[in-house]
């Protein structure tokens, strides 16, 4: 699972050109030569690492607020749409069970999950790492940590992409496909939590909704409200940072050799193509108030957008970003957004990201693209239609 | 060598303790704790690497 934070859906076509693009920083580099770019009166794109570190810390400014992205959500999503104060009350309660000693009791679980799914093809040789893999493997994660059935999972990528891939080529052609996503999952867990209600368990949601605020347990709709993030900004992301990583090392035999020999390597590998690759290449913020960034004028009410992945290979503020170091240190990217937003699911994203690589390669240490493939992302968030590896029948 | 934590700054990341455990541990929200009040100077490169990886920049060093 992964994150609070989460791409918009605003129409630009440099943010969506950028995220669909199999090089994102040439793209990044060109954007950067200005602070901000604007495109009509009320979208602004901010380009360089200093101001976008600077806006993620005014989140009373340019606020997460439900007017910064449209999810299809009736109320704003927990805690990404709430803006201070009300925010921290909810991550307090949200933190601790996302926290590193929480996540780490799951790692035998992750193991054996990311061994099984790849049983099912390294026999064969061949497979769409995308389809049989990335997808299946963070919902899986998630629907054991909340306590549903696995043979849901059909129905959860089916809300899930209903609200981040609605058909149709414009946000309004979208919006209806979105309202019925957001309305099924409502339903779906409203029906869970009454279950739940009777008979508790010491699952994810079991535990949220024994949480209290100010001495108070979450109404339906605050625990509906978590549900819905939970969905949209903790499946997709790490699907996309497996594709992004897996087809990256593909291309690199050189890099993944490196991690087959050594995997001590494999968590600032992690760090570096999270970097590199930036999957959530940007986050939505809303102006609340007239200001400026970098110099430029931002009017109150225009939609903001941080562009983490230019951020993160701006070499202007640190220099030799511009290539790919498996083990570079210091490495204080954003590819987890920053501030009070920060991914609340960064340690449970990780900690997946982790344990698929290293499982993966002791399977299926040698592997590559095709001869002819040409690698489609999308938009928005980072994911790849297909990712066809082939690779020696592992022993 | 001390460690300054700017516990405002600090949104629990997580990267310190990750890098650096004999320093740098972590509350219940997976904020960061300083765990030495003086860096020992085996530490010393240990204290930088928690620090400079930082994103919030909420670690500094004071010698």
């Amino acid at each position: 699972m992964d994150l609070e934070t989460e791409v918009g859906h605003a129409e630009s076509n440099e943010v969506t050109d950028l995220a669909a693009s199999a090089d994102p920083r040439a793209i990044a580099r060109d954007l950067r030569r200005e602070p901000v770019m604007h495109v009509g009166d009320m979208f602004a794109i901010v380009t360089r690492r200093a101001d976008v570190e600077a806006a993620l810390r005014k989140p009373a400014l340019y606020s997460s607020g439900a007017g910064a992205v449209d999810l299809g959500n009736a109320r704003p999503l927990i805690p990404l749409q709430i803006d201070p104060p009300k925010h921290v009350k909810y991550r307090r309660i949200l933190d601790p069970l996302f926290a590193p000693r929480e996540v780490v009791d799951l790692e035998a679980h992750v193991v054996e999950l990311v061994r099984k799914i790849v049983d099912r093809f390294a026999e064969r040789g061949s497979c769409d790492l995308h389809a049989e893999f990335t997808v299946p493997l963070p919902c899986t994660v998630f629907l054991d940590l909340m306590g549903l059935p696995i043979e849901d999972l059909g129905l959860f990528l089916s809300m899930k992409d209903g609200i981040i891939r609605p058909e149709g080529d414009s946000m309004e052609a979208q919006a209806p496909g979105r309202r019925a996503a957001a309305q099924q999952i409502y339903e779906y867990f409203q029906a869970v939590i009454n279950e739940r209600r009777g008979k508790p368990g010491d699952d994810l949601l079991s535990r949220i909704m024994n949480s209290e605020v100010d001495g108070v347990r979450l109404s339906d709709e605050e625990i509906l409200d978590v549900c819905f993030l939970f969905i949209i900004a903790g499946l997709d992301t790490v699907t996309d940072s497996l594709d992004c990583i897996f087809a990256h090392l593909a291309q690199h035999p050189d890099q993944r050799a490196e991690l087959v020999k050594n995997p001590s390597l494999i968590p600032s590998a992690v760090e570096e193509l999270l970097r590199w690759e930036s999957p959530v290449p940007a986050v939505a913020r809303v102006a609340t108030e007239a200001s400026e960034i970098g110099g430029c004028p931002i009017g109150a009410g225009e939609q903001v957008m941080l562009l983490l992945a230019s951020a993160n290979t701006d070499d202007d503020a640190h220099p030799g970003l511009d290539i790919v170091d498996l083990s570079r240190d210091p490495n204080p990217h954003l590819a987890f957004g920053g501030g009070i937003h920060r991914c609340l699911g960064s340690h449970l994203a990780r900690l997946e990201l982790r344990v698929a690589l290293r499982e993966f390669h002791l399977l299926i240490p040698e592997y590559s693209l095709p001869p002819g493939t040409v690698l489609e992302y999308t938009p928005g968030l980072r994911s790849l239609h297909h990712l066809p590896l082939t690779f020696g029948a592992s022993a | 060598m001390r460690i300054v934590l700017d516990s405002e700054r600090c949104v629990g990341h997580g990267r310190c303790y990750s890098l650096a455990p004999d320093l740098f541990d972590a509350d219940e929200r997976g904020h960061c704790v300083v765990r030495v009040a003086e860096v020992p100077p085996a530490f010393e490169s240990s204290a930088r690497t928690g620090v400079t990886n930082c994103p919030e920049r909420a670690l500094r060093i004071e010698e």
